[in-house]
C-alpha cells in the first residue's frame, strides 16, 4: 500500500462533478434531471471502472482474443487501486440518487459536501453512509458528552482487540495455508476457512468499530455495520447483518431500482443472483470475488425455493420440537455456508479455490500446525469473541463487564482488554483488508 | 473536602472525563508494570528451550568458540565436534528465522561480557535482501531490550515505534505467555533439547532436488550491510578470530547470489576468511546429509562440522591469502537501496 498525492486529485474531480451534480439535479425537471443524475453516475461509475476494472476487463478480453488465435492490441494501464474508491464512490453516488429521488435537498455548501464524502473515519473502509444520515450533522454543534464519548472510545478499544488480537493473529495461519493450499489436507484447509471467515469479519468490523467509534468521540452517528453475522440463522439474515450499509446500499439503489419484491418470480430470482453478482464484483476485479457473490445469491434463491420443503423436513424430524436446537442447527448451516463462499473470497485464485474444495472434500490428514501457540492465541481470541456475541445476542440484559454499575469492575474491564491487546496483539504491520476495495 | 471537589469535578464532564481516564491509565500502568515483571520473572527463570538458549548466549555463555546464524547454523554446527578436535569450548548461538540484525546485536550483548576466542557467523543466500522478516525477527530479542543498552539501537530498527511501544513492561513479552509457561516446566526439559546450542535434525530428506532459479536482482538492504560490517569489526576489535561460512544447500542455486558475494567483498576487505560450502558437491548430490532443501540433519552437520574445522586449521597452516577465494562478480554498489543506518 502506498501514498500516492496525485489520487487525491481524483476525489477532488468526483466530489466537484457531484457536488455541481447534485445542484443541477435539484433545480433540473424532467429529462434534464434525469440526465444530471446520469452524468454524475458515469463519472462515478467510470473512475471505479478505469482504476479498478480496466486492466480486469482488458485481461479478460486478451484471454477471449487468445482464444479466437487473435492478440489483444489494447496496453494495460500501470495504476493503483486508490484505497477506499469502492466506498467514497458509492457513497457520493447515493447522495445524487437521493437528490433526484427528492428525499435529500442538494447540499449548498462545498466545504461540508466534500466532508461528507472525505469524513476521515469512514473515508477508506466505510460505513457507506446516506446523506440523510450524515450530511445534517456536519452543521450540528456538539458539546463534550462525557457518555458519547467514553462509549466511542469503548467501541474503538473493541475494533482494536478484534483487529490485533483475532484477525491479525488468524492471519498468520491462514496465509501459510491458503498461499500454498496445494500442499495442505483437508482437515487444515476446513481450519484455514474457518478462521478466514473469523478474520475477515474481525478485520472488517473491527475497522468499522473503529470509524464509528471515533466519529462518536467527536459527536457524529454513523450507521452500524455489523450486527453479528456469525449468529444468523440463514442467509438472508446474513446479509442484514453482514456489511450492513453495503447490502442495505444495494437493496435502495439497485434490487428496488430493479424492481425490488414486486416482479414475477423469475424475475425476483433474476433480480437478487444480479444483485450479488454485482456486489461480489464491488469487492475485486477478480473471478474470485465474482463467484462468492454469485453464490450468495444462489444461497438466497435456493432458500426460497426450498422453503416448502425445508419445513416439510422440520415437521417430520420434529426438529420444531426442540427450539433451542433448530435455532443452533440453524446458525451453524449458515456459518457452513458462508464458510464455503469464502474459500472463494480468499483464494489466490478460481483455480487454488477448486483445489481447496477438492482437498476439503477429502478430509484426510491430520492439521498443519506450525506453531501450537499461534493456535492457542487464536482459539482464545475466537473463544472471547463468541463469548461477547453471544452474551449480547442472547444475554443483553445480563452481567456486563463494560458497562456494570462498578466503577471498578467497568474500569478493571477496560484495562484487561488493554492488557490482552498488548500481550496477544499482533504488532508487525498488518493491514486491513477492506482498504483495498 | 475531597467529596466537594469530586461533586464539583463530576459536574464538568471534561474534568470528569479526564479524572477517569488518569484513573484508567494508573489501572493499566499498575497491571502493565506487575503482569510485565510477573512475565520478566518466568522468562529469565526458564532453565531450557528457545527462549532460555538465547539468554544463556547473551547473559551466561563464556565459550571458546560461539557459532551465530539462523536456523540454519543452529542445525549445522555441533559444538561437540568443534570442542573435541580444538580442544576449545564451544556454543552454538544459531536462532530460528534470524539474521544479521539479530546475530549483530546479541554479539554486542556477549561482547560486553567478554571477548571468546573464535566466532563463526553462517551466511544465508539473501543475507542482505530487503525484508520485514529480519526485522520482524527482532522481536525475539525485545526481553533483553531492558536490561542491554548496548543491543537498543538494533532493536529499535524494529519499527518506528519500537522505542514507544517499549515503555510497556508487558510488551516484551507480547504472544509468549505459553512459551514461558511451558519453558518453566518440567516437562520441557525432557522435551527434545540441545547439545550446547546445537539442535540436530534426525529426519532424511527424500524429496527432489530444488533449483532456485528464483530472480538474481533484489533490493539490498544497506542497514543490513551495516550490521553485518559492524559483527565483523565488533570481532577484529575485540581480537576475536572470524570466520563467515555459508553452509551446504541441498538446493541447487542456478545464480550467484548478490548478497554471498558482497559477503566475501567486505570479508575480504577486513582480512576475514569466507567460506562458501553452498554447492559443495560432498552434500549437494547427497540427500541422506538433509532433513529438508536448506537444513542439513545430524549426519550433515557432524561431516560439515568436521570438514569445515580441517579447512579452518588448512587456512591457518597455508596462510589467509593463498586460500582466500577469488572474486568473479563484480559489485554495483550503486544498485544497493541506500537507506540511512542506525547500526553503528
Amino acid at each position: 500500500m502506498a501514498f500516492v498525492p496525485i489520487y487525491i486529485l481524483i476525489l477532488g474531480f468526483t466530489i466537484v462533478i457531484d457536488y455541481f451534480a447534485g445542484r443541477y439535479i435539484e433545480n433540473a425537471d424532467g429529462k434534464r434531471r434525469k440526465l444530471f443524475l446520469i452524468f454524475s453516475l458515469v463519472a462515478n461509475i467510470g473512475v471505479l471502472a478505469i482504476f479498478k476494472y480496466y486492466n480486469f476487463l482488458n485481461h479478460n478480453f486478451s484471454f477471449l482474443m487468445h482464444g479466437f488465435g487473435l492478440s489483444n492490441p489494447i496496453p494495460y494501464l500501470s495504476i493503483l487501486l486508490p484505497i477506499g474508491l469502492s466506498f467514497h464512490t458509492f457513497q457520493a453516488m447515493s447522495y445524487n440518487i437521493e437528490v433526484y429521488r427528492g428525499r435529500q435537498k442538494a447540499e449548498k455548501h462545498f466545504g461540508i459536501y466534500s466532508l461528507y464524502v472525505m469524513f476521515y473515519p469512514q473515508l477508506v473502509a466505510g460505513p457507506i453512509e446516506r446523506p440523510q444520515n450524515l450530511l445534517h450533522q456536519f452543521r450540528e454543534k456538539y458539546d463534550f458528552e462525557y457518555e458519547r464519548v467514553v462509549d466511542g472510545l469503548k467501541l474503538m478499544l473493541w475494533g482494536l482487540f478484534k483487529k490485533l488480537v483475532i484477525a491479525d493473529r488468524l492471519a498468520i495461519y491462514i496465509n501459510v495455508v491458503y498461499n500454498n493450499a496445494a500442499e495442505h489436507n483437508g482437515k487444515t484447509l476446513i481450519l484455514a476457512t474457518i478462521f478466514f471467515a473469523f478474520q475477515i469479519y474481525c478485520d472488517f468490523s473491527g475497522y468499522s468499530d473503529i470509524a464509528i467509534g471515533a466519529a462518536k468521540v467527536m459527536g457524529f452517528k454513523l450507521m452500524t455495520n455489523f450486527n453479528r453475522p456469525f449468529l444468523a440463522r440463514n442467509i438472508s439474515e446474513f446479509w442484514k447483518r453482514w456489511h450492513i450499509s453495503l447490502a442495505t446500499w444495494f437493496k435502495d439503489y439497485l434490487y428496488i431500482s430493479l424492481g425490488g419484491n414486486r416482479v414475477s418470480i423469475p424475475r425476483l430470482y433474476f433480480n437478487l443472483f444480479l444483485v450479488f453478482l454485482i456486489s461480489g464484483l464491488w469487492h475485486g476485479a477478480n473471478w474470485t470475488y465474482i463467484i462468492w457473490g454469485a453464490l450468495n445469491g444462489f444461497y438466497l434463491i435456493f432458500a426460497i425455493i426450498s422453503q416448502r420443503i425445508r419445513n416439510k423436513i422440520n415437521r417430520l424430524t420434529g426438529i420444531e420440537k426442540l427450539p433451542r436446537l433448530n435455532h443452533l442447527l440453524q446458525i451453524l448451516v449458515t456459518f457452513t455456508l458462508s464458510c464455503f463462499a469464502f474459500i472463494f473470497f480468499r483464494a489466490n485464485d478460481v483455480n487454488d479455490a477448486f483445489i481447496i474444495i477438492k482437498k476439503i472434500s477429502t478430509f484426510g490428514g491430520s492439521i498443519y500446525v506450525e506453531n501450537i501457540s499461534i493456535m492457542i492465541y487464536s482459539f482464545l481470541g475466537i473463544f472471547i469473541l463468541l463469548f461477547v456475541e453471544f452474551k449480547m445476542e442472547f444475554y443483553k440484559g445480563e452481567f456486563s463487564f463494560f458497562t456494570n454499575n462498578s466503577w471498578v469492575v467497568r474500569n478493571l474491564s477496560y484495562a484487561l482488554i488493554i492488557i490482552l491487546i498488548m500481550l496477544f496483539g499482533v504488532f508487525d504491520g498488518g493491514q486491513f483488508i477492506y482498504f483495498q476495495f | 473536602m475531597i467529596n466537594s471537589l469530586f461533586y464539583k469535578i463530576k459536574n464538568n464532564p471534561i474534568e470528569y472525563f479526564f479524572l477517569k481516564f488518569i484513573a484508567l491509565l494508573a489501572m493499566v500502568l499498575i497491571l502493565d508494570y506487575s503482569i510485565g515483571s510477573i512475565f520478566s520473572y518466568f522468562y529469565f527463570n526458564q532453565e531450557s528451550g528457545l527462549q532460555y538458549r538465547t539468554t544463556y548466549s547473551i547473559e551466561k555463555t563464556t565459550a571458546d568458540i560461539l557459532i551465530f546464524g539462523s536456523s540454519r547454523a543452529n542445525h549445522h554446527y555441533d559444538p561437540n565436534v568443534f570442542e573435541k578436535r580444538l580442544n576449545l569450548s564451544s556454543y552454538n548461538v544459531g536462532r530460528d528465522g534470524n539474521f544479521i540484525l539479530y546475530h549483530s546485536a546479541v554479539l554486542k550483548g556477549v561482547l560486553k561480557r567478554y571477548s571468546p576466542k573464535v566466532v563463526i557467523l553462517d551466511f544465508t543466500y539473501g543475507e542482505f535482501k530487503l525484508n520485514r522478516i529480519s526485522y520482524d525477527g527482532l522481536t525475539s530479542l525485545l526481553p533483553y531490550y531492558d536490561g542491554h543498552p548496548e543491543m537498543r539501537s538494533i532493536i529499535e530498527l524494529k519499527s518506528r515505534f519500537e522505542k514507544y511501544k517499549l515503555l510497556s513492561h508487558i510488551y516484551p513479552y507480547n504472544s509468549l505467555l505459553f512459551t514461558i509457561a511451558v519453558g518453566n516446566t518440567e516437562f520441557n526439559k525432557k522435551r527434545r533439547g540441545d547439545f550446547k546450542g546445537y539442535v540436530p535434525l534426525i529426519q532424511t530428506w527424500n524429496g527432489p532436488v530444488q533449483i532456485d532459479s528464483s530472480s538474481t536482482k533484489y533490493v539490498i538492504d544497506s542497514i543490513k550491510i551495516k550490521a553485518y560490517e559492524s559483527f565483523i569489526q565488533d570481532c577484529i576489535q575485540s581480537k576475536i578470530k572470524l570466520y563467515i561460512v555459508c553452509s551446504p544447500y541441498y538446493t541447487k542455486f542456478d545464480h550467484p547470489d548478490y548478497s554471498v558475494k558482497l559477503g566475501q567483498e567486505i570479508a575480504e576487505k577486513n582480512n576475514i576468511m569466507f567460506y562458501d560450502y553452498a554447492k559443495d558437491s560432498t552434500f549437494t548430490n547427497n540427500p541422506r546429509y538433509f532433513r529438508d532443501v536448506v537444513h542439513m540433519n545430524e549426519t550433515g552437520a557432524t561431516i560439515f562440522s568436521n570438514m569445515l574445522i580441517d579447512n579452518i586449521s588448512k587456512t591457518n597452516e597455508v596462510g589467509v591469502n593463498k586460500m582466500r577465494t577469488t572474486l568473479i562478480y563484480q559489485i554495483d554498489r550503486t544498485k544497493a537501496n541506500v537507506i540511512t543506518s542506525a547500526v553503528h
